[in-house]
């Protein structure tokens, strides 16, 4: 069915066929409602026009153009909002594109600064005992001779004396305490058992200072008394804290030892963190780390304290902190700590 | 102690191999320092191949191997062939004096050296290198091949008994189960007794409770057997003469220090033990004159003292090349004067170690007999009959009951009735039933004379433990009560303090407690400002003295380096500092009074590798003396102390402007952390303080309530009623005070006593219901004079427009065009609300048109734009 098309549909056509490739020469906002006010303007528009003229029409001529021209319309309506998503998305695009970023450019860090090794090994100790129900005792390290070393069990004159070469402010009197135990007295003077407590800080020997011995160095001291506590309750108190600090495999040995306030004594230590107890340059191959001194606290001690040793027992073991230090973060060099260079206490948390 | 293992073996049968003695000596609580095999750097080598080097008529080119190393070795020995096995010294080894280095020999390169016999001390062979068993191990010292291994023991000082080779072999015996066979002590005597020959006079038996004293005649001094010097050198001693040797090698054997005199030099043949005279001197054997007191006790004889007794003697009567007749002392003298003497001459010798633990008193009979023995035996001497012995009151055995389940109840180890009795029969101590017939469980133990240390059941315990072995000790975890819940949170709050100030970029320090009064009196350039706060109490007069005169002067009046140097040292001398009587060293002589040198001091040399922000703190102690401590009643102020250092910028970044460390920056910090701590009521003030810089100082106060309760809101300004205390110096430092440390930066600095501080913190937080009604906001602009403080303005603002300003928020601080000459513009967001209703404007007005009259009427300020 063939039949010739109307100069009206002819027109439509070449109408369409214009407005199509105007609008895909279209690039902007601008360009687009200029290209709509052209052909789809509700006053002037060009296809409005032939939708207006449609009343000059013959009626069957009218109602097939109508068709027709509507059609065009929803057709170029339908174009035009295809090309405006398509502008509208191209300028977002080069939007986004003029707002790139070299995204390999450092951030900007939010400054922040370093807690010392040692304290962040004493707040781990604090936990891990804390979680025993042992308490935080602080104390002087200005002490008497009595606390660091009659109440201890230490007279004067004992050769006992010899292992810690004091710093005295008075001689024979005041000095600064060469270890925590003084605090197990000032604890037991001040408090009934049951007693479970930690005690945490400095302590002063005169030592000639190398890269293992510091003239001021930490310490920490556990105690414990009540009336059911044994050496088997000691070893499973360091060994849990062994192995919090150092790693839950750790192996630990006591060997008989002496201690003058405790009685009996042992030392302790843990299998080599480096070799797994092979042997080897840190371990000096013996296999074993020398970790601390412990003990069953001695009667005479606990009788010094008015505390009745057939009733209480009690346990008592003291580490030092920068040991612990060292061998959880691999220094050799115990000086690191009190030499406070930035470039060493950044590398910590 | 260093115990050959041979010798040991003398008196008892242990067939251990050494490293396991060593270890089960350690387990026994006779610690084990090392095990010295001799011949450091040897090891047993195998030959791999060799040829004889060209050109050389002697030189053979070899390999050998260590089992795990191939080294090339050049050799002038004719005996070795391939597959022989070889003592090797590798490169560092000490070989007689020569110390072995990588060489080259006619171009060949050698890595060790083969060793002769002679090479290595073993005999005069010099013939070829020593061929070794064919079955000896590669790779291993060569000292635990053919050598004798020494154990080196670190005795602990409350078991003297310890300190010999009978001793040790008890605690091994016991340990491994075998019998202690003590040496045979026979002594064949002759001729005139003892008594006749000689005197023996003891005048202080308190400090010498006995003196036991042998004579030998026709005694030939000469060198000692090869078998005995060998013995002496291996532990550690050197061999002189068979009479002195053999007093040392008794007393290594038994742990009964001997001396011997020659018999006819001693005046009078009389030995006289008496306290030094007040004046006397002695020159001992080393050359030096000693100068004793009447503390100090002497072996004489009635020309003189001969020795300090137990420690050193003279050279008057000194056993020598011609001496025939031998006395010999074995004595007891008592610890704590010996050691007493010996510390006060600075005198350590073996002998005085040994006395100072306390050896068996039993002991000197048993010496002197063994000695006796050996000088007949190795020097031809002939014994007089007979001991001379002063011993007025012969010791008795302590005698313990013992309860078995003693070691369970303190070990939670389980042993047997029958184990507790092996384990101290073993160890020398007497056994038995407590009730005749065994009808309970207690023990009836005797102790024996050598083991002092031994006192109460807990002792008994321990040596039952440590001879059945500690690894027999269970592991538990304690399942007593646990006490009182502690209320002191110091450490929670360090803790605290802590993580904010790492939150803020600060880096903590931990510095020496231990310091020189110079360098914290460089903290002070002369000047007596008001507030030596945190520079303890100061010195009688400081206050007094220096206010006074230097007033608000900043700078001192001296001129030059040496000028200053030299009022620093008259101030530091002033300092109030706890001193140390013997201090390592002049730089640690006192303990601080202050974080604040210390701080510099690391400001200063981390600056030498850094140019970034130097932000630091510390938290650590301030030690204040007392008058408690100076007359010995007391002790020292130790206090909690803050310090912060700020220099330089913090942040370094391309994306953010440099900004180095300021005085508002300082504040800042401070600022976050009282609000990190809910301190609810401080202020700033300005001050002076002479290690700040005048007009950048601030003296940071808190509120102390009296029975009021603290809200946990920040902020600055509310509190009305409640004293406030100060807690804090803050500023720049210095410039003077910076030039000392060798700062060159601007660097800003606080000292915050917490204690103090704390008492504002409060223990708990409670929360304060969200504002129901809107709040509304005003700006407000107001030209002040420059000199008003801003907290001031800010406190009127507050009061003036109460109650309803619930926030004042200072935005700009504004000078220049558009501001008069001598003014400011201080621009604040002022949040207006109440509890209760939603404000009209008319209200919110109304209150700011009030707090602009207030503002005009106290510091003539105009409102602005
Ligand atoms: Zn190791």
């Amino acid at each position: 069915m063939t039949t010739a098309q109307t100069q009206e549909e002819q027109a439509l056509a070449a109408l369409r066929e214009r407005a199509v490739a105007e609008l895909a020469a279209v690039t902007t906002g601008d360009g687009l409602e200029e290209w709509r006010t052209r052909y789809l303007g509700r006053e002037r528009g060009e296809l409005t026009g032939i939708l207006k003229g449609l009343g000059k029409l013959a009626p069957d001529q009218r109602k097939a153009v109508g068709q027709a021209a509507n059609a065009v319309k929803a057709d170029l309506d339908r174009l035009l909002e295809e090309r405006r998503q398509a502008l509208r998305a191209a300028e977002r695009a080069a939007a986004l594109e003029r707002e790139r970023l070299d995204v390999t450019l450092p951030g900007r860090v939010i400054p922040r600064g370093h807690v010392h090794p040692l304290s962040q090994t004493i707040r781990d100790i604090v936990r891990v005992m804390g979680e025993m129900g042992f308490q935080l005792y602080d104390g002087p390290e200005v002490e008497t001779d009595y606390y660091n070393f009659q109440a201890l069990n230490i007279p004067p004159d004992h050769p006992a004396r010899d292992m810690q070469d004091t710093f005295w402010i008075a001689p024979g009197q005041i000095l600064l305490r060469t270890q925590t135990s003084p605090m197990q007295i000032h604890v037991m003077e001040h408090m009934r058992p049951p007693v479970r407590a930690i005690v945490i800080g400095k302590v002063y020997r005169n030592e000639a200072i190398d890269a293992s011995h510091e003239a001021i160095f930490h310490q920490v001291e556990g105690l414990l008394i009540d009336e059911t506590c044994t050496m088997a309750d000691l070893r499973g108190v360091v060994e849990r804290f062994a192995r919090e600090m150092f790693g839950a495999e750790r192996k630990v040995r006591f060997r008989p030892s002496y201690f003058p306030f405790t009685e009996p004594s042992a030392e302790f230590d843990i299998d080599c963190i480096n070799c797994n107890g092979a042997g080897c340059r840190v371990c000096k191959y013996s296999g074993w780390l020398e970790m601390g001194g412990s003990g069953m606290v001695d009667p005479r001690v606990l009788r010094g304290v008015g505390y009745d040793p057939s009733v209480y027992r009690g346990f008592a073991f003291g580490l030092g902190i920068e040991r612990i230090a060292m061998l959880r973060y691999g220094i050799d060099e115990i000086r690191a700590f009190s030499t406070n260079d930035l470039r060493f206490l950044r590398q910590f948390t | 102690m260093r115990v050959p293992y041979s010798w040991l073996k003398d008196y008892v049968d242990v067939e251990l191999p050494v490293a396991e003695l060593a270890h089960r000596l350690t387990m026994a609580g006779l610690e084990v320092d090392r095990v010295d095999y001799g011949w450091p750097g040897i090891v047993t080598a195998q030959i791999l191949w060799q040829e004889r080097i060209k050109g050389s008529d002697h030189l053979w080119a070899t390999r050998v191997t260590t089992g795990t190393e191939e080294l090339s070795v050049v050799c002038g020995a004719p005996n070795i062939q391939v597959r022989d096995k070889v003592p090797l010294a590798r490169v560092g080894a000490k070989v007689g004096e020569i110390t072995i280095g990588e060489k080259r020999a006619m171009g060949v390169l050698s890595q060790g050296m083969l060793c002769s016999p002679r090479e290595l001390g073993l005999s005069d062979d010099h013939a070829g290198i020593l061929i070794l068993p064919p079955d000896t191990p590669l790779g291993v010292p060569l000292g635990a091949v053919i050598g004798e291994p020494v154990i080196d023991l670190d005795i602990k000082a409350h078991r003297g008994d310890l300190f010999c080779m009978v001793g040790v072999a008890r605690e091994v015996a016991a340990f491994t189960g075998k019998t202690l066979r003590p040496p045979t002590i026979a002594v064949k005597e002759k001729g005139t007794a003892a008594a006749k020959l000689m005197k023996l006079e003891v005048r202080d038996a308190e400090l010498c409770p006995r003196y036991t004293a042998r004579v030998i005649r026709n005694v030939t001094v000469g060198p000692s057997p090869q078998w005995m010097a060998d013995r002496l050198i291996a532990a550690g001693m050197r061999p002189i003469n068979n009479v002195v040797d053999i007093t040392n090698y008794v007393m290594l054997e038994l742990g009964q220090p001997l001396h011997a005199f020659d018999y006819d030099k001693v005046a009078d043949h009389t030995i006289v033990v008496r306290r030094a005279a007040p004046g006397e001197t002695l020159t001992t054997l080393d050359g030096v004159t000693r100068h004793l007191t009447a503390e100090m006790l002497l072996i004489t004889d009635p020309a003189g003292p001969n020795v300090i007794a137990g420690i050193f003697g003279g050279a008057r009567v000194e056993v020598s090349e011609t001496t025939t007749s031998v006395l010999l002392e074995a004595a007891h003298f008592k610890p704590t004067n010996i050691r007493r003497t010996s510390v006060t001459l600075g005198l350590r010798t073996e002998s005085s170690g040994r006395f100072e633990k306390g050896p068996d008193v039993e002991l000197t009979a048993l010496a002197v007999d063994r000695a006796a023995q050996l000088l007949a035996e190795l020097a031809d001497g002939g014994v007089a009959p007979g001991r001379v012995d002063f011993y007025p009151h012969p010791v008795t055995q302590r005698a313990l009951t013992f309860e078995p389940g003693q070691v369970p109840w303190l070990t939670g180890m389980t042993v047997t009735r029958n184990e507790v009795i092996d384990s101290l029969s073993a160890l020398g101590f007497g056994v038995g039933d407590a009730v005749p017939g065994g009808a309970d469980e207690t023990l009836r133990v005797t102790v024996p004379t050598w083991r002092g240390d031994v006192e109460e059941s807990a002792d008994l315990v321990e040596e039952v433990a440590r001879i059945a072995g500690y690894e027999r000790i269970p592991s538990t975890i304690p399942t007593g009560p646990l006490p009182q819940p502690s209320r002191d949170p110091w450490f929670r709050r360090e803790d605290r303090i802590r993580e904010v100030l790492a939150g803020a970029g600060l880096t903590e320090t931990v510095s020496y407690t231990l310091t020189s009064r110079a360098a914290m009196a460089s903290l002070l350039p002369g000047v007596g400002g008001r507030d030596e706060l945190l520079l303890a109490a100061p010195a009688p007069g400081m206050r007094a003295d220096d206010a006074g005169e230097t007033g608000d002067t900043a700078s001192v009046a001296v001129s030059g380096r040496a000028a200053e140097r030299r009022a620093i040292a008259a101030l530091a001398e002033r300092l109030p500092a706890i001193a140390l009587v013997n201090p390592l060293s002049s730089e640690l002589g006192v303990l601080r009074l202050t974080l604040m040198s210390g701080l510099l001091d690391i400001v200063r040399e981390n600056a030498k590798h850094s140019d970034a922000g130097l932000w630091f703190f510390e938290l650590g102690r301030r030690y204040l003396p007392t008058a408690e401590l100076a007359t010995g009643t007391g002790l020292a102020d130790e206090r909690h102390t803050l310090a912060i250092a700020m220099s330089g910028p913090l942040v370094q970044s391309w994306a953010a402007p440099d900004r180095d460390a300021d005085f508002s920056g300082l504040k800042g910090v401070v600022e976050t952390l009282l609000g990190a701590l809910k301190v609810a009521g401080y202020r700033f003030t300005p001050t002076r303080h002479p290690t700040f810089h005048p007009g950048r100082a601030a003296l940071l106060e808190v509120a102390i309530a009296h029975g009021g309760e603290l809200t946990s809101e920040g902020g600055g300004g509310e509190i009305v009623e409640s004293a406030w205390a100060p807690v804090a110096v803050l500023g720049e430092v210095h410039p003077d005070v910076a030039e000392r440390f060798d700062l060159t930066k601007r660097t800003y600095l606080m000292e915050m006593d917490l204690e103090r501080l704390y008492l504002a913190v409060p223990e708990t937080v409670r929360q304060m219901p969200i504002a129901r009604y809107p709040a509304a906001q005003r700006d407000l602009a107001v030209v002040v004079p420059q000199d008003v403080p801003a907290a001031e303005v800010e406190a009127a603002i507050h009061a003036s427009g109460a109650p309803l300003v619930r926030g004042v928020r200072l935005f700009d601080v504004y000078t220049g065009a558009g501001i008069p000459e001598g003014r400011k513009s201080l621009a604040y967001a002022i949040t207006y609300q109440s509890p209760e209703r939603t404000l009209t404007d008319a209200e919110v007005e109304r209150t700011q048109a009030a707090i602009v009259a207030t503002l005009r009427e106290r510091f003539g300020a105009e409102p602005r734009g």
